[in-house]
This record gives C-alpha cells, structure tokens and sequence, in this order.
C-alpha cells in the first residue's frame, strides 16, 4: 500500500547527483574491476563466490524451467490477459482509442519537451534533447513486456497493430516537435482531449456519452485556444464562459458514464481493466483526495474532525475489507426505487473513496511544505481565501507532491489486483481463471500464468517508479 | 424523507436565529458601532459554516440510513448481533473448533490467526529488510546487484500475487503427504499440507524449570547492568554480551542436571496420518508469512538504505578513524543514528504488514478475513460481520501505532 520511503527516494536524488560530480575513471580495466569490486578482501570474496554459485544454479534451474513449461496457456489465453471478455466485433474501439491516447501523448510530451529545450537554451543552460534510445532506456519493461506478448500471438493483427503504434510514436514525436510555438504551449489540454475522445470512442454508447465527451473537448478547446486569435484578455472571458460549460458537462458525462445505465464496463477485463481502473481511481479520488487534504487543515472543528476521522477510517482498515463492504453493503444504500449499480461500479466507488483518502495524506504533506510566508504575503495583497489556494497555496503544493503522487499511483495498480477477490476479471483473477478452463485444468500450470502476471505488474510498476524518480530530479522537489 | 429533511432545516433554523440573535444582544450591549452585520461576521459565519456542514453531514448520513433499513427490511435482515451464539458450520483448519462451535468462537480464532501471522513475521520482515538494506549498499557488486534486483522485482508486483505465488512454489516444491520429506534424520517433515519442526516438551519438574530459566534471565540482566555501570566508571571493557549470555547460560544448564532433565525434545511423526509431537503449521501459514515477508522487506530494505544513507559523512569517517571495523561502525554509528530516521516509516509498514496479512485468505489461511469471508458464504448477516471485521483492524492499527508512537518518542533527540 501506501510507500513512505520518502527518505529513501531523497537520498537516491542526491546520489544521482553525487555520482554526476564524481570523476569519471577511465583507468579501470576490468582485471582491476573484478578486484576492486568483486574480490577486495576475504570476506567480500566468500560472499562473491557463494552467491555466484547461487545465482548460476538458479539462471539454470529457470531456464531449464522455462524450456519444460508448457507455454500452450499462454497463447491461448493471450487475448484473455489482455482485454478479458471484450467483444471480439467491437476491438476496433480498443485499437483506435489505444492509438489515439498514444499519438496524443507523444505528440504533448514531445511539444512539451520542445519547450523546456527551448527554456533551457533560453537561460544558457545545457539543452538535453530527448532522443528514440533515451526513451528506449526509460520504457523498455513495458516495450520488453509488449514484445513477449506479442510474441506468443498466433494471428497477425496483434503484430502489425504494435508495429504501427511503434511507427505512430515516431512520427508523433517528430510532429510534436515541429508544432508552432503557441500549439506547442497548450500541449497539456491537447493531451486532456485526446484522453476524453479516446475515452468516448471506448464507452462508444453513442448517444450521450459521445455527446458529453464532445462537450468538453469542444469546451476545453475553446477555453484553451481562443487565446491564440485575440488578445490575452480574452481567456479570462473564455474561461468564465467555458468553465461552467466544462463542468456541467464533464458532471453530465461523470453521471452517465458511471451512472446505471451503464458504460459497458462490466465485459471489460485483462490488463486494459486493470490499467483503466488505476485511472479511474486516482483521477476521480484527486479532486475529493485535495479537499479532504484543505478540509484536514481547517481551523473549523467540524469540518476538520469529519476529515480526519474519515481519513483515517480509510487508511485504518485494509482495502479488502472496503471491497467486501462495496460488495455486500453499498448495495443497501441505494434506494429501494433505484436498482443497484454493478459489481465494477460499485468497486470503482470504493476505489476512489480509498484513493482520496491516501492523496489527501499525500497532499497535507505538500500543503505542509509551502512557507507560512506564501499565505501571509497572499494575504497581505489583499487576496481572498479561495483565491490564496488556488493561486498561491495549490500550485506550489501539488508541484511538490508530483512524485508521491506516482507513488499512490503505483501502489493502486497493484492494489486494484484485490478486485479479483470480489469477483471481477481483471489481470490477475485471468491467472486463475486460465487454469480453470477445461484444456488446462489440473494440469499444475499456475506457475506459468503467475509469472506472465508478474512480468506485466512489474514492467508497468517499475517503469512508472523510474519515471517518478526522474520527475523528482527534474522537479527539484527537496533540493533548493 | 422529505419530512425528516424538513425537520432537520426547521432545527438549524431555529438554531442560527438563537444564535444570530445572541451575537446581536451581545454586539448591542457592547454598543459597538464597527460590528459588521451578521453575514459579514467572522464570528458567525465560522459556527453558520460549521452548522451547514454538519446538516449536510446528517442529512445525508440520515439519507443512507433510510435507505439501509429499508432495504434491510425487505431482505429481512435482523440487525442484531444474536447470531454470534448460533453455530458457525465452518471448520478452521489447525484448530480444534468444529462447525458446531459458535461463530463468536470462530472470530476470536479467526483474531488469534491474524495476531499470529503479525507477531512472528514483522519481527521476521524487520530482519531480512536490514539485512538486504544493508547489502544493497555492499562494497560487493555481486552482493548488492543482488540485492538491488530483490527490492526492484517485490516492490514492483502486487502483495497478493506475492502470497499466492509462494502458496504456488510451495505446492509444487513440496512433496505430497504420503512421501512426506523428511530432512536432518527425520526430525522435519515438509509436505505440501503441513510443515513440522522439532520442539520441546515439559517433563517431571518442568515448571521448577521455567523458574529457574526466569531466575537466570534476571540475573543475567543484573550482570549487564553491572558490567554497563563498571565501563561507565572506569573504562574497563565491559563484555557485556559474553557476561549475561554467560550467566544466562551457566545457571540454565545447572538447574537441568540438577532436574534431571526436565524436558525433552520431540521430533514431529506421522502415525495413522496424525502428526504426532514436535509443533507442525500448515502450509497456508507458512505461504502467507514468507510471502508478507518478503515483501514488506523490500520496503523495509529501500526505508533501511535511504536512513543509512541520510547519516552524515563526517560519523563514517570519524568512525573510521577511531580504527572501527565495519561492523563496529555499523552497530555503534551508523544503526542507531539510522533507525531514528527510520523508525516513523517503519512503523507505517507495520501498519501496512497488519492490513496486508487480511489478503490470507486467497491461499485458505483462516485470519479474521477469510473466516467472515466463509461466514458470508454462509449467508451469515453481513453488515454485522464487516463492521466487526473493520473493528478488529481498526484496533490492531491503533495500538501498533501507538506502540510505534511511544517509542519513536524516546528515540527522538530531545530538543530545544
């Protein structure tokens, strides 16, 4: 659950650094190597000699393993481990909402990327330029992950779509570098839009859904671009229209889509429901997680004591036991007029109750951080106390929590595998769920399938904690 | 509902203009010509938040309720706690209840499992945590690659696929119970039910012996004192470590010879397919430990690191040049600087232990949450069973913290 290793991961920034001001040894040569780092005195040379023994006994033992396994139940439940139940006529949603939410982002994360060289170049510092190898060493779990996936496909569509969402990144990359500087700023609404269309497209009800979802494309849009044709007064306007405009309908959408005519969700399985449930959980538990954390910090001791107490009932009793209420309980508080929304829904609710709980701990940690000083000079200017927080307090805090925040995001792609335990199919429950079928029951292969689920949960999970260590780097978060 | 909403806004009414009107009297007796109007009062507008809030609060608090007796009432659920007397009709494994016992019995079991799986492993987690934070900053590159591969692949997967994978290795790496493994001249038995392991058991003059053992144990606490006190004094090394085991050591096997052997070991056996002697645990047991275990210890090792890590140059060096060996300048200047850093995230993986080991359960080990999960299956009453379920954590997770409270507080510097 939670990690608090903070002073774990702070020293593991200053040791980067550490290592960057260190000279470089161009004298070693690999005899003086070995020596120095593998044989340096009798006791470090006993330990080299038995854990090399070890690990050599145990690089056999898998391999011989693995060449023994039968793979079979991996190629036949491929499908299964990746999108569970999906209807098979409606995988084009899959496809072109996966290539979409791609493109998008390495179209923005390159645009953005452009802008901090530019930045960089600006103020005379040394421009880094992000290239293909430098992404190759930052995502290659996920990438090795992917290949051996696809590697046990037997049908061709799986292959040429990964080679063409290979090429669509490249080519993203590239154009988002070449936008024109004031597409180029607003990379980050680009990225919000490409998500909520990609998300429309998935839902694909049609109707409402595709309406709402185009609402706040249109919306955000507008708020966002307009500002590119007039004066820089304009936006101020813009939003105070588009705001209202956004809410309404992101609200609109929220209802509809978790509401209980359903999203369709409930054929939704795999690794996709596992990523999209991670997702859901902390982009819906962010807003309630930040009011919580402002609510816990009050000076009013109503408001203060429901948070807390709230708070601290959450992160008191483990996620299971919140599962099993959501399961057995949630359903008897709906009215007796309403019928019960379903078991992924009603999930969903507690998951995001449970993230709330942990981003608000998270984000009373940055509040914390931000001086005294901060408020009182907000103060001072005469600014009003909704003003203070979102202009000055907010800002400075959430920067700060940016890391952490990957941490909670981490720790809830793991815990989302307990919504097996209540009986909803995604990655994990396939595992078992695979040596049930009647090809494979009885025949021991849990071994097999256990270790394709752990391959998945690792690359995903390491790569996202390097990520939040290079974020942390490049934030600055605990170095002034 | 309508109506109980209406009472409840008739009541904060009459509660705001009680308290408007008091606010008024008072500002009018001062005679004070700057107070501002009512709605622009701090004063009031702090307690008209507060009252909002609290009827938002109730009223929506009032709303689930509804909703839950209605409900409840059209199931026909009783909201009592009778059914705790009634018997459970489920069996714990490694335990002497049967299904006719009562479902308060099968709790406290279920209580008892739990508290069994937390008080053995964090102590376990603990150890094998320093130890592999300890080895990732090795000067050995084998060793701390090692290491450093070790926290990457536990932190990195899910907890339960942890358990279960253990639960997995050891059902397929352990024989069955017919050809049971039997290690060290058959003093062990592994099996993919059971594990057993030697113990010991009381003979005649047994509990004169467990005096004695107490008798030694005070005494071997007063030699440390002695020795701590005589190297506070005058400098003489104190050995302090030799002494008490010493004594310890001396006055135990004086009183067994003098018994005449007031115990004796058993090794466990198998005779008509009961385990017979030395203590046994299931394998479910043995699964979800080593599995908590190891992963709590990654966690543990990456809070060991960074703490060692935040210790300053200057102690290390000054360390070395008191011509400590490493592993002075591990015990006497590293570690006890280190483990005040770690102790407050420390105490959170406690905590993190405690409500991980309710995922038990996926492997059939019997803790709190698998017996009201069998429960449920028993369509015993659930709003009952959780809240008890949610107590029982909620507890635990008080009293570990606050232990872990009280002594982070002594270990704490005390400051200005």
């Amino acid at each position: 659950m939670a990690d608090k290793a903070e002073t774990a991961t702070e020293t593991e920034t200053a040791n980067n650094e550490a290592s960057k001001l260190a000279p470089l040894h161009s004298d070693t040569t690999p005899a003086k190597w070995v020596k120095d780092n593998l044989f340096n005195n009798i006791m470090n040379s006993v330990i080299t000699v038995v854990l090399g023994v070890l690990v050599v006994f145990l690089l056999v033992q898998s391999f011989g393993w693995i060449a023994a396994e039968e793979w079979e139940i991996v190629r036949v439940n491929l499908r299964n481990f990746m999108v569970g139940q999906f209807p098979s006529d409606e995988l084009w949603r899959l496809w072109t909402s996966g290539f979409l939410l791609i493109g998008t982002f390495s179209l923005g994360t390159s645009a953005m990327a452009h802008n901090a060289y530019d930045d960089a170049n600006e103020k005379g510092l040394v421009a880094e330029r992000s290239s293909l190898l430098n992404l190759l060493g930052r995502f290659w779990p996920v990438l090795a992950f992917i290949t051996l996936i696809v590697s046990f496909s037997e049908t061709w569509p799986p292959v040429l779509g990964v080679i063409a969402a290979a090429v669509g990144i490249v080519v993203a990359r590239l154009a988002g570098w070449a936008l024109v500087v004031p597409v180029r700023s607003r990379a980050v609404p680009l990225m919000a839009i490409g998500t909520i269309v990609s998300l429309a497209i998935l839902a694909g009800t049609g109707g409402l859904v595709a309406l709402t979802a185009g609402v706040i494309a249109l919306a955000i849009a507008a708020s966002e671009f307009s500002t590119l044709f007039e004066g820089s007064d304009s936006k101020s306007t813009a939003i105070r229209t588009g705001g209202p405009i956004v809410i309404g309908a992101a609200t609109l959408f929220i209802v509809s889509s978790i509401g209980f005519d359903g999203f369709g969700w409930e054929d939704w399985g795999g690794l996709h429901l596992t990523l999209f449930a991670t997702v859901v959980g902390i982009s819906s538990g962010m807003p309630i997680g930040i009011l919580l954390a402002i609510g816990r910090r009050s000076e009013l001791p109503v408001i203060k004591g429901f948070c807390v107490v709230f708070i601290e009932f959450v992160r008191g009793v483990p996620l299971i036991s919140l599962l099993l209420f959501s399961s057995f309980i949630l359903p008897l508080l709906f009215p007796l007029s309403v019928e019960t929304p379903q078991t992924l829904t009603r999930a969903m609710i507690v998951i995001t109750l449970f993230s709330a709980a942990y981003i608000a701990e998270i984000v009373r940690g940055g509040l914390q951080a931000v001086p005294k000083g901060q408020t009182e000079a907000a103060q001072a200017s005469g600014m009003s106390a909704a003003k203070i927080q979102r202009l000055i307090v907010m800002p400075q805090a959430l920067r700060a929590v940016i890391p952490a925040m990957v941490g909670q995001f981490i720790s809830l792609f793991k815990d989302t595998s307990l919504i097996a335990t209540i009986g909803v199919a995604e990655f994990f429950q396939y595992a078992a769920i695979a040596n049930s079928q009647p090809d494979f029951l009885g025949k021991g292969l849990q071994l097999v399938t256990y270790s394709i689920i752990a391959i998945g949960y690792w690359s995903f999970a390491y790569t996202m904690s390097k990520e939040s260590r290079r974020l942390e780097v490049q934030l600055g978060v605990g170095v002034r | 509902m309508l109506e109980r909403l209406l009472r409840l806004a008739i009541i904060l009414g009459i509660f705001a203009v009680l308290y408007i009107a008091f606010w008024k009297v008072r500002s009018s007796s001062r005679n004070d010509a700057d107070e501002p109007p009512p709605w622009r009062d701090s004063r009031v507008l702090v307690v008209a938040a507060q009252v909002a809030a609290l009827g938002l609060i109730w009223s929506a608090a009032d709303y689930l309720w509804a909703n839950f007796r209605a409900r409840t009432a059209d199931i026909g659920l009783e909201l009592d706690f009778g059914f705790l007397d009634q018997p459970s009709g489920i069996s714990i494994a490694d335990n002497p209840l049967n299904s006719n016992a009562a479902i308060r019995e099968a709790l406290i079991q279920g209580v008892k499992n739990t508290f069994l799986v937390i008080i053995i492993g964090i102590p376990l987690a603990l150890i094998l945590g320093t130890l592999i934070g300890i080895a990732r900053l090795s000067t050995n590159w084998l060793l701390s690659k090692i290491a450093t591969a070790y926290v990457e692949f536990f932190r990195n997967i899910p907890v339960l696929l942890v358990i279960v994978l253990t639960w997995t290795i050891f059902l397929n790496a352990f024989p069955p119970v017919r050809i049971s493994w039997l290690p060290f001249g058959e003093t062990f038995i592994f099996n993919n039910l059971r594990f057993g392991f030697p113990s010991i058991v009381g003979g005649t003059n047994f509990g004169t012996f467990q005096i004695i053992v107490a008798l030694a144990l005070i005494a071997s606490a007063a030699v440390w004192v002695w020795r701590s006190r005589l190297f506070d004094r005058s400098g003489t090394p104190h050995h302090r470590v030799l002494y008490g085991l010493g004594t310890f050591v001396a006055i135990s096997v004086a009183g067994f010879i003098a018994l005449g052997g007031p115990f004796d070991i058993t090794t466990p056996e198998i005779i008509d397919r009961v385990y017979v002697g030395g203590v046994t645990m299931i394998m479910p047991y043995a699964a979800v430990m080593l599995g908590l275990v190891l992963y709590t210890a990654s966690h543990i090792a990456e809070i060991v690191r960074g703490s060692i890590l935040s210790v300053a140059k200057g102690q290390v060096e000054a360390g070395n040049a008191l011509a400590l060996n490493s592993f002075q300048r591990y015990r006497f200047v590293i570690l006890p600087q280190a483990f005040r850093v770690a102790f407050p995230p420390l105490i959170n993986q406690f905590l993190n232990y405690t409500k991980n080991s309710s995922l038990a359960f996926a492997v059939g080990f019997a803790e709190i949450t698998g017996v009201i999960q069998n429960l449920f299956g028993q369509s015993r009453p659930a709003p009952q069973l959780l809240l008890i379920l949610m107590i029982v954590y909620l507890v635990f997770s008080l009293v570990l913290s606050a232990i872990g409270n009280l002594i982070n507080k002594r270990l704490q510097i005390v400051g200005r």
